[in-house]
C-alpha cells in the first residue's frame, strides 16, 4: 500500500489526546530552581537605577542575570538576512514596552523567587509614549527606538520597502473608478495551549542540555550560541514536539535567559510562563494599517495599485522587517495587477513586539485585498467571482516582483467554489483556465503590461 | 430588527517556504538490522503533523511499509538542520531533504540486493518491502534480509543523507523590489466562501457556514491536510470576528491576561464546513506538494467581511468584526466620498486623518 495519499492517522496522535505525550513541562530533573522575572511596569522609561544586591543575599536564590551577565546583550535574529540586532536580552538604560525584561531570578521554589524579584531595586524615569503608528512620523512624535520610529535598514539603506511595477500614473490616468479603502486587522495572541518554557540542565561534560518548546531547533540553538558566544558542540536542544506554536514559538523567548542562570549557579533551570505572562508579554501578530487604492476599469480589470502599508512592530523589530518584505511581495494577492507603487514601513511603538504568526505579511493584506476586491466588485456592479477571475493569476503573468507564475490556480479554486455553492458563473468564466492569457483574457491595454515583455508564447 | 443572512467571498494565495527562500533543511536515514527505518530530522512538529507527513514521504521514495518507520525529531545531537516549523515549509521544504535521504538509502538497498541476487541494481525495484527483479517477480529479496547481509556480510551501515535548499533570491533592486530568483518555493491557492447571521439589534454575529477549496498541489495524508484547513479556518474565524490583543488600539489597556478575558473561538463558533482539496502538483515539491499550513487562516475575514455588507449593508475593515463594531457601523450608516471618479472609504481611519500635516509619509492622492 503506497502511503503518499492514505489517511494514515497522526504519528503522534493517540499519545496527545491521551495525555501521554512528554512536553517540556513533563521532564522532570531532580534539584530544579524556579525562575521569575523583573519586569518592566512602564511603557517607556530610561533606566536610573538597577540593584540587585538585596536580593541575591536573600535565602533560596541561587542566581540573578542582568544586561551585565550577558556576553552578546544584542542579537539579531535574522542578521544572516541583513537586518541587524536592536533587543536587548534583559533591558540595560530604557525600557520600551511594559513587561520587558530586566533581571531574572533563580530560586530554591516559586515563592522565593518573586519575593527577590520584588527585592531588586528599580528607579525609572518615565518617558513620553507613542502607541498610535500613524503618529509615529509626526515631526514632535516621541522617539521610541535608537533607529527612530521606524526602520531604516532596508536594502540600500532605504527607510521602507518598496515596490514599483510599470506605469503607476497612466494607470490612474485611465482608472473609469479608483477606489480606495483603509483596513486595520487586529493584532491577535499565540493563544497555545503550552505556555513560553524550557529547562536548562548543565552537564558534568560542561555542555548545556536545553529541553526547548521551540518550533526551530536550530534556529533557536543558534540564538543562544550568538548571546553566549559559545560553539554550537556546547548546546544539545532536545524538543520537537510543541504544545501549540502558531509562529510565537520561533522567538526563543526563555531558552537564552535559562542558560546564563543555569551557567552561573549551575544547577537546572526552568522558567515556564504564567498564563498571564504568555498573554501579557510574550509577542503577538501584529496589527497593520493597510492603504489600497485601485485604478479600475469599468469593466473590472485592475489597471494599478497603489499602497501604503503601516506595520506596527512594537517596541522592537524582531522579524517585522522580513513579515513587511513578504507583504509587498504578495500586496496583489491572487491577481496580476500590472502597475504598482507600494511602500510599507515597520514602525516601532511602545507596544510588546509582534512576532512572526500563522500567514506572517500576508494575512493582513490577503484581508485588505479581498475586502478591496469585494467593494469594487459591489461598485461596479459586477459579479465578485467574475471580477476575481477576470483578473486572476495565469500562467505567464508576472508577480510584484517580477517573477513568472508557473502554475496558478486562482482560477480552479474560485470555479470549485462556485460550482460548490450554487453560484452561477457565465459560460466564459464556468470554462476559462489558468493557462497563458490570450484572446480576451488579454485585452489591448494590458498587452505589454501583465507579463515579461521577453517572455515568448 | 431582525436577523439577516449574507453571503460572501474572498480567493487568496499563499508561499511555500520562506520568502526569498535560502533556508536549507537536512535529513539522514539509517536501517536497522532488520530493515526497519530510523529517520532523523530537525522538524519540530507543532501540531502540523510533519511526523507523520515525513514518515510518509521516507516509507513510499524507498519501498517499505509505513509502520517500519520510526521518526527521531528529538534533540540537536542526532537530527540535522532544518530552518524550522514556518513559513508553511515543513511538508515541502523538509519533505524534500528526507525524500532526498530516502532516495539514496533506496540505492543502498539495491546495491546490496544486487549482490545478493546477482542482478544488476538497475534491473531492481523496492516494493512494499521487497526488492523484486523487474519483469521476474519470483526473483526477490526482502529488505529486511538485504539489512541483515548488509550488516553481517558486507560488512556496511546502509543510510542515506538528504538535504533541500532553494537558494535565496536576492532584491537586486530595492527601489522596484525586483527579485533575481523565484522568491518562493511554490505557491498555493484557496478560495473560500462564508455565510453568516448577524443580529442587527445586538450585533451578534454567527459564521454559519465555510465552503473552503484549496489547491495543495498533493496531499501527502488528506486527512491531515483537511485537518490543517477546519483547523486554521476556525483560526481565521477568530480573527475575522473574535479575536484582539487590544479592543480599543492602538490603546493598550483593556488587555484580557487569561482564557476567560480574551475571545478565542470554541467548539460552540463551528460553522459547518465543505472542504474541497485540488491537487495540482508543484513541479518541485515532494510528490508534487505544496504547503498550505498558515494561508488556512487567510481567506475566511475577508469573506466574512463580505458576508457582512451582503446582510447589513456596511463595510467594516477593523478587525475582528465583534458586535460593537457592527452596532456602531450601523449607527454611523458611513457611506464612501464621492469626488469624480475617485471613491474613497474608511477615510476616518486613515492616516491622513490623524497624522500632522507635515508628516513625510502619505499615500499620495491623485486628482
Amino acid at each position: 500500500m503506497k502511503a503518499v495519499g492514505a489517511r494514515l492517522p497522526r504519528y503522534d496522535g493517540v499519545a496527545h489526546v491521551t495525555g501521554r505525550t512528554v512536553y517540556v513541562d513533563d521532564v522532570r530533573v531532580p534539584g530544579t530552581l524556579w525562575v521569575k522575572a523583573l519586569r518592566s511596569p512602564s511603557h517607556h522609561a530610561a533606566i536610573t537605577r538597577l540593584d540587585t544586591s538585596a536580593a541575591e543575599r536573600m535565602k533560596g536564590v541561587q542566581a540573578i542575570v542582568t544586561h551585565a551577565d550577558v556576553p552578546t546583550l544584542v542579537y539579531g535574529h535574522l542578521s544572516a538576512l541583513g537586518i541587524p540586532g536592536d533587543e536587548p536580552l534583559l533591558a540595560r538604560d530604557e525600557v520600551r514596552y511594559k513587561g520587558q525584561p530586566i533581571a531574572v531570578v533563580a530560586a530554591e521554589d516559586e515563592e522565593t523567587a518573586q519575593a527577590a524579584v520584588d527585592a531588586i531595586v528599580l528607579e525609572l524615569e518615565e518617558r513620553p509614549t507613542l502607541f498610535d503608528v500613524r503618529q509615529a512620523f509626526d515631526p514632535d512624535a516621541p522617539t521610541i527606538h535608537e533607529w527612530g520610529n521606524w526602520y531604516p535598514h532596508f536594502e540600500g539603506e532605504m527607510d521602507r520597502r518598496q515596490i514599483r511595477k510599470g506605469d503607476i500614473d497612466r494607470a490612474f490616468e485611465q482608472a473609469d473608478l479608483i477606489l480606495q479603502g483603509v483596513y486595520r486587522p487586529a493584532a491577535i495572541e499565540h493563544a497555545p495551549i503550552e505556555t513560553q518554557v524550557c529547562l536548562v540542565v548543565p552537564e558534568p561534560s560542561g555542555r548545556l542540555t536545553i529541553y526547548s518548546c521551540t518550533q526551530a531547533l536550530y534556529f533557536s540553538m543558534g540564538v543562544v550560541a550568538a548571546h553566549l558566544e559559545v560553539l554550537l558542540n556546547r548546546l544539545k536542544f532536545v524538543g520537537g514536539t510543541v504544545g501549540g506554536g502558531f509562529g510565537g514559538k520561533v522567538d526563543t523567548a526563555t531558552e537564552t535567559i535559562c542558560s546564563l542562570l543555569a551557567l552561573k549557579c549551575g544547577r537546572p533551570v526552568k522558567w515556564r510562563f504564567t498564563r498571564e505572562e504568555e498573554f501579557l508579554v510574550s509577542s503577538t501578530r501584529a496589527p497593520w494599517h493597510i492603504e489600497l487604492k485601485d485604478a479600475v476599469s469599468k469593466d473590472g480589470w485592475l489597471l494599478g495599485r497603489r499602497t501604503l502599508t503601516l506595520h506596527d512592530a512594537g517596541a522592537y523589530a524582531r522579524f517585522s522587517p522580513y513579515g513587511l518584505t513578504k507583504h509587498s511581495f504578495h500586496h496583489t494577492g491572487a491577481y496580476t495587477i500590472p502597475n504598482l507603487h507600494f511602500d510599507g514601513y515597520v514602525v516601532f511603538t511602545n507596544r510588546v513586539p509582534t512576532t512572526a504568526m500563522r500567514g506572517f505579511g500576508v494575512t493582513s493584506v490577503s484581508f485588505a485585498v479581498e475586502t478591496q476586491m469585494s467593494r469594487i466588485a459591489h461598485e461596479l456592479d459586477l459579479d465578485p467571482y467574475e471580477l476575481r477571475l477576470k483578473n486572476a493569476n495565469r500562467i505567464g503573468d508576472t508577480s510584484p516582483n517580477g517573477v513568472a507564475y508557473t502554475d496558478p490556480s486562482t482560477v480552479a479554486t474560485i470555479q470549485a467554489i462556485a460550482e460548490a455553492t450554487g453560484h452561477e458563473l457565465t459560460a466564459e468564466y464556468r470554462t476559462m483556465t489558468g493557462d497563458h492569457r490570450e484572446g480576451d483574457w488579454l485585452p489591448e491595454h494590458l498587452v505589454g503590461q501583465i507579463r515579461d515583455p521577453e517572455e515568448q508564447h | 430588527m431582525a436577523k439577516k443572512t449574507g453571503r460572501g467571498f474572498a480567493a487568496i494565495e499563499y508561499p511555500t517556504g520562506m520568502n526569498q527562500n535560502g533556508d536549507p533543511s537536512q535529513a539522514w536515514i539509517k536501517l536497522k538490522p532488520d530493515g526497519r527505518v530510523d529517520v532523523f530530522s530537525g522538524t519540530a512538529d507543532i501540531g502540523n503533523g510533519s511526523k507523520t507527513i515525513q514518515s510518509q514521504i521516507v516509507a513510499d521514495t524507498i519501498g517499505v511499509p509505513y509502520d517500519w518507520i520510526t521518526y527521531d525529531n528529538s534533540n540537536t545531537d542526532s537530527s540535522p538542520v532544518c530552518t524550522g516549523t514556518f513559513a508553511s515549509r515543513a511538508t515541502f521544504v523538509a519533505g524534500k531533504a528526507v525524500l532526498n535521504a530516502a532516495a539514496k538509502v533506496r540505492e543502498r538497498i539495491l546495491d546490496i540486493a544486487g549482490k545478493e541476487l546477482e542482478i544488476d541494481p538497475s534491473d531492481l525495484e523496492v516494493v512494499n518491502g521487497e526488492v523484486i527483479a523487474k519483469g521476474a517477480p519470483d526473483r526477490k529479496l526482502s529488505v529486511a534480509d538485504v539489512a541483515v547481509a548488509a550488516t553481517w556480510t558486507h560488512g556496511e551501515l546502509i543510510t542515506g543523507t538528504g538535504a533541500q535548499l532553494n537558494p535565496y533570491a536576492e532584491i537586486v533592486d530595492p527601489e522596484t523590489g525586483q527579485v533575481d530568483l523565484p522568491p518562493h518555493a511554490a505557491i498555493s491557492y484557496a478560495a473560500c466562501a462564508a455565510e453568516v447571521e448577524v443580529d442587527d439589534e445586538t450585533g451578534d454575529l454567527r459564521v454559519t457556514r465555510l465552503t473552503q477549496c484549496y489547491d495543495v498541489g498533493r496531499a501527502i495524508n488528506p486527512m491531515l491536510v483537511e485537518g490543517q484547513i477546519e483547523g486554521g479556518a476556525i483560526m481565521g474565524l477568530g480573527l475575522g470576528v473574535l479575536e484582539e490583543c487590544y479592543p480599543y488600539y492602538p490603546s493598550v489597556e483593556n488587555r484580557g491576561s487569561q482564557f476567560g478575558s480574551y475571545l478565542a473561538p470554541g467548539m460552540a463558533d463551528m460553522p459547518k464546513m465543505d472542504t474541497i482539496i485540488i491537487e495540482n502538483p508543484s513541479a518541485d515539491g515532494p510528490y508534487g506538494a505544496k504547503g498550505i499550513g498558515e494561508m488556512a487562516n487567510n481567506s475566511q475575514p475577508p469573506a466574512i467581511a463580505a458576508a457582512v455588507f451582503d446582510a447589513l449593508g456596511v463595510w467594516i475593515t477593523e478587525l475582528p468584526i465583534t458586535p460593537e463594531r457592527v452596532l456602531r457601523a450601523l449607527d454611523a450608516k458611513a457611506a464612501p466620498r464621492r469626488a469624480g471618479k475617485v471613491v474613497s472609504f474608511d477615510e476616518e481611519l486613515s492616516l491622513a486623518s490623524v497624522a500632522h500635516a507635515d508628516a513625510p509619509v502619505k499615500l499620495v492622492v491623485e486628482a
